[in-house]
């Protein structure tokens, strides 16, 4: 049960994975909501600051409202989990994430895989990447102990057929401006 | 359970988000899969590894909708159910997307402030070197 670190990647196999079982295969979106009851150390060292000064100053009933306005500077924090299942194969595959700026671009993804679950031929000019036979990905596959369906989908004849150009890279973007200074 | 109009659904999962608008808690499940009811898809065996494979022309797609509210809270569930017919697809994922980033809110806005940080010690920086040639 692999979590994927990027959503491409998780778009990848989860569309090899809707290829070989088109039928059972599901896609499962679940928005997750928690309180945030985890501080970070300099908010406790604060906290602990103003429980100590309020103690002080007044030793009665000060350390309730101290408290009180520490918590609520964190509000509850969302989370995204992606999950693609083959309950015929056991198959799963996972992504996670907590930024907003990605649920437009994950919905897309959901997109290209219902049009995949409808049996529609791909968008040429979506811009999505095209199944490849990956060696890595069998590999992966096949170590999580399931039986895998990658072999059989990246060799029907659709596969690969347009996606052989360099992809546009818009990860590298970032590093490099780091590593400039 | 009946399957709800395009219109219908969008209005209940926008409601269904606001439900959970301000609380600290709590879920919504999202799922989507092939419409395969009354396929009589058979399972797969030694002979045939892959069924469902070979079909004749688009299908539907089936979107579900839930709060995730099980035994205990029966009660409380919520489903919510629809029926995409392959022609909709792409009208029907621009409104979900839409429905979806307006409901999420409790997911973190895009962090500005380191880029802020750096924009202040490029400053400070150059200042720096400015008064020291």
């Amino acid at each position: 049960m692999p979590y994927y670190e990027k959503s491409e990647d998780w778009l990848r196999e989860s569309a090899l994975l809707l290829q070989a079982r088109p039928a059972t295969t599901r896609v499962t979106t679940k928005y997750h909501l928690k309180p945030a009851r985890r501080l970070t150390k300099e908010q406790k060292a604060l906290a602990k600051q103003q429980l100590a000064a309020d103690g002080k100053k007044a030793p009665g009933p000060a350390p309730a409202p101290a408290t009180t306005t520490a918590v609520p500077t964190k509000p509850p924090r969302g989370h995204l989990l992606l999950k693609t299942f083959d309950p015929q194969s056991g198959v799963a595959l996972k992504y996670k994430t907590s930024k907003a700026a990605e649920v437009t671009r994950l919905v897309q993804m959901l997109g290209t895989l219902g049009r995949r679950m409808a049996a529609l031929p791909e968008v040429a000019g979506a811009g999505q990447q095209h199944d490849e036979p990956m060696p890595d990905a069998e590999a992966a596959a096949a170590g999580s102990g399931t039986q895998t369906p990658v072999p059989t989908a990246a060799s029907t004849p659709a596969a690969g057929a347009s996606g052989q150009g360099p992809q546009p890279g818009g990860g590298g973007k970032g590093k490099k401006k780091k590593g400039k200074r | 359970m009946d399957h709800l109009t395009h219109d219908e659904f969008f209005i209940k999962l926008a409601e269904l988000f606001s439900s959970r608008k301000n609380k600290d808690h709590g879920k919504i499940c999202l799922t989507q899969k092939r419409f395969s009811y009354g396929q009589d898809i058979p399972e797969p065996s030694a002979a045939d590894h892959f069924p469902g494979l070979n079909v004749d022309g688009p299908l539907p797609v089936l979107i579900r909708a839930s709060n995730g509210k099980s035994k205990p809270r029966r009660a409380d569930k919520v489903k919510l159910s629809t029926v995409v017919e392959p022609s909709d697809l792409d009208a029907f994922y621009g409104r979900y997307a839409e429905v979806c980033k307006a409901g999420m809110l409790a997911l973190k806005p895009r962090d500005r402030t380191k880029r802020k940080a750096k924009a202040k010690k490029k400053k400070g920086g150059a200042q720096q070197t400015a008064v020291a040639s």
